[in-house]
């Protein structure tokens, strides 16, 4: 158990430090000077002197590896630089955000999963009738709408027409209670739910289908228990572990959903920080969000794997058997 | 829904809008970006079949010519997706076990990170986006699931005689690729390479809103769907519904398509 611990918590570090080396070095790669991306104009203007003690300031007249150790030394020590573009430190920047997209994930994560689950099981059970057939349908259009597209919809009827929910922001000014927060987060939640919710119910719809054409479902029917006890406690139950997979897998998606919803509905969050910092080549920021980012996918995946293995202990034996087979 | 039925009319109405696309020139000839400032804002007509922008540019022309770049760099992107992913995957799945680790766990890092910050931070080091450096852009960001699935096709059959003759004739990668792993491994893939298609064409339109796609002037599905947020206040429909129609069209078509090949 220890072991195990101790060697998932060193993969996570030589995880981390190599996805800091390519996020340093792709930055690097990048076009811009980040001394105009510093003081804008004012560059123009610099005397050689002031550039060079400029450049000294930000430490960029170093080698690039230099740069890379200096940028690691700090950022482990907890010092993430300046943001090139807001002039503030990028861990403020960060910790200003970070509860926002968390906020907008969570409860968009949740709902997801909830009603997947619920409308997978519900197909499952109705496979090939009517309903499912209509809802396959309308599933598969709607979760191929660029989700840009059906926030855009949603401002324009709910927002602009209809006025009865607000079209940007996390808060309104000047309030900032829970009732105003949680009427900010509507159209968002709904947005991201809708384009993420037939993907992950079908997948379900399908493990559960498969589990019910098992032998132990005939002899439960023979039984004559109801169909919504073997749906829910026996052919879900056996589904979990896939569940589980999945709903790790999907942090990544997840995450992405919020970048681009965060953008149309000028949420204040990671998402529009992370736009706007490649947008303007603030590298310091960019570097930092993605190491954030890789984080919180890496942790998931653990979780999700200690969790299934915990759930279900066949898996821990399936992948060994697997890798023996192998090699 | 039936195993076997073949998706007919998916295919003929995805065969219907690429030909539409392909002919633009034969039949909207013309330059799509040319302004007429005697019809702003038209409504659908004879003249203007899908009606005006509020700059006075055709939708029909704008949306046949703007097609051919969306489907071009859904199908180019998807071709660097698939050249990158049968290559990695074959090579991890014919690799001795420590460097077959090794490119999994590079695989595992590149997927930690949502492709569409990649592709942002890639874009902004390429510059000015143009049709070539999308395509790569989305290519390159999206492999790594199929890979992982190529790569397991492989190991499942690197093991057997034909391949460990050909082996031990002395066959190189690139042959054995060829000639032995890709004919077994295609029919498992086919349904995540269109599939791919679908999603670059989505991911090009979502890069194009967020204003990091093709420049303006070239008025891809994707541009065209993000002008609906004037649209609407002005009350121009057609600017919002037929945009969108296309690519949501296109889309479902071709998940219908790959959802039959996955069947299968």
């Amino acid at each position: 158990m220890i072991k195990n611990l101790i060697q998932k918590t060193l993969t996570l570090i030589v995880f981390l430090l190599s996805l800091s080396l390519i996020v340093f070095w792709l930055a690097k790669l990048s076009p811009g000077d980040p001394l105009t991306a510093y003081y804008g104009e004012a560059t123009e203007r610099m005397s050689e002197s002031q550039r060079a003690a400029a450049m000294e300031r930000l430490s960029l007249n170093k080698p690039v590896a230099v740069q890379y150790f200096t940028w690691l030394k700090n950022t482990l020590t907890g010092n993430l630089g300046m943001s090139h573009q807001h002039k503030q430190s990028v861990a403020s920047l960060i910790s200003k955000m970070w509860a926002n997209t968390l906020l907008l994930g969570g409860v968009s994560y949740v709902l997801t999963f909830a009603f997947a689950t619920l409308l997978g099981v519900f197909c499952a059970a109705k496979e090939g009738g009517i309903t499912d057939r209509i809802i396959y349908r309308v599933g598969t259009a709607t979760s191929v709408i660029p989700s840009f597209f059906t926030a855009l919809m949603a401002i324009l009827i709910f927002g602009v027409n209809l006025k009865i929910l607000p079209t940007s922001g996390a808060y309104s000014a000047g309030a900032g209670g829970f009732a105003d927060r949680a009427v900010h987060l509507i159209m968002p939640v709904a947005v991201m739910v809708s384009s993420h919710l037939w993907y992950y119910a079908y997948m379900i719809r399908n493990r559960v289908i498969e589990e019910l054409r098992k032998d132990y479902i005939l002899l439960l029917q023979v039984k004559r228990v109801s169909g919504a006890r073997i749906l829910f406690r026996h052919a879900l139950r056996n589904a979990m572990p896939m569940l589980i997979t999945i709903m790790a897998a999907s942090v990544p998606h997840i995450i992405a959903g919020t970048y681009i919803v965060e953008n149309v509905f000028g949420y204040p969050g990671i998402g529009t920080l992370t736009f706007e910092s490649a947008r303007y080549r603030d590298y310091n920021m960019l570097c930092a969000l993605t190491l954030l980012t890789g984080f919180i996918v890496l942790l998931s995946n653990m979780a999700g794997q200690a969790l299934s293995e915990y759930l279900d202990p066949r898996m821990r034996h399936d992948t060994v058997l697997r890798e023996d087979a192998d090699g | 829904m039936d195993k076997t039925k073949k998706p007919f009319v998916s295919t003929a109405v995805l065969a219907g809008i690429v030909l539409v696309c392909v002919l633009a020139d034969i039949i909207a000839p013309g330059d799509a970006a040319r302004m007429d400032f005697d019809a702003l804002l038209k409504a659908p007509s004879i003249a203007h079949l899908f009606g005006t922008d509020p700059l006075g540019r055709d939708l029909f022309k704008m949306i046949l010519h703007g097609g051919r770049v969306s489907l071009v760099i859904g199908l180019f992107s998807s071709v660097i997706t698939a050249f990158i992913a049968l290559f990695y995957g074959a090579l991890a799945g014919l690799a001795p076990k420590w460097l077959d680790n090794l490119l999994m766990r590079f695989t595992d890092l590149i997927m930690s990170v949502p492709s569409i910050l990649f592709t942002v931070s890639i874009l902004a080091v390429l510059g000015k986006p143009n049709v070539l450096s999308l395509s790569v852009v989305i290519g390159v960001t999206s492999w790594m699931n199929i890979a992982k699935i190529v790569r397991a096709q492989v190991r499942q059959i690197h093991k057997s005689e034909y391949i460990l003759s050909a082996k031990l004739m002395g066959a190189k990668f690139l042959y054995m690729l060829r000639q032995h792993l890709l004919p077994n491994i295609m029919p498992s893939i086919m349904f995540m390479l269109i599939f791919n298609v679908s999603q670059a064409i989505a991911a090009e339109a979502t890069l194009s809103f967020l204003g990091l796609g093709m420049p303006p002037g070239t008025a891809t599905w994707g541009f065209l769907m993000s002008l609906s947020q004037d649209a609407l206040l002005t009350n121009s429909w057609w600017l919002v519904v037929i945009p969108s129609l296309f690519l949501i069209t296109t889309l479902v078509c071709m998940t219908n398509i790959g959802e039959y090949f996955r069947r299968k």
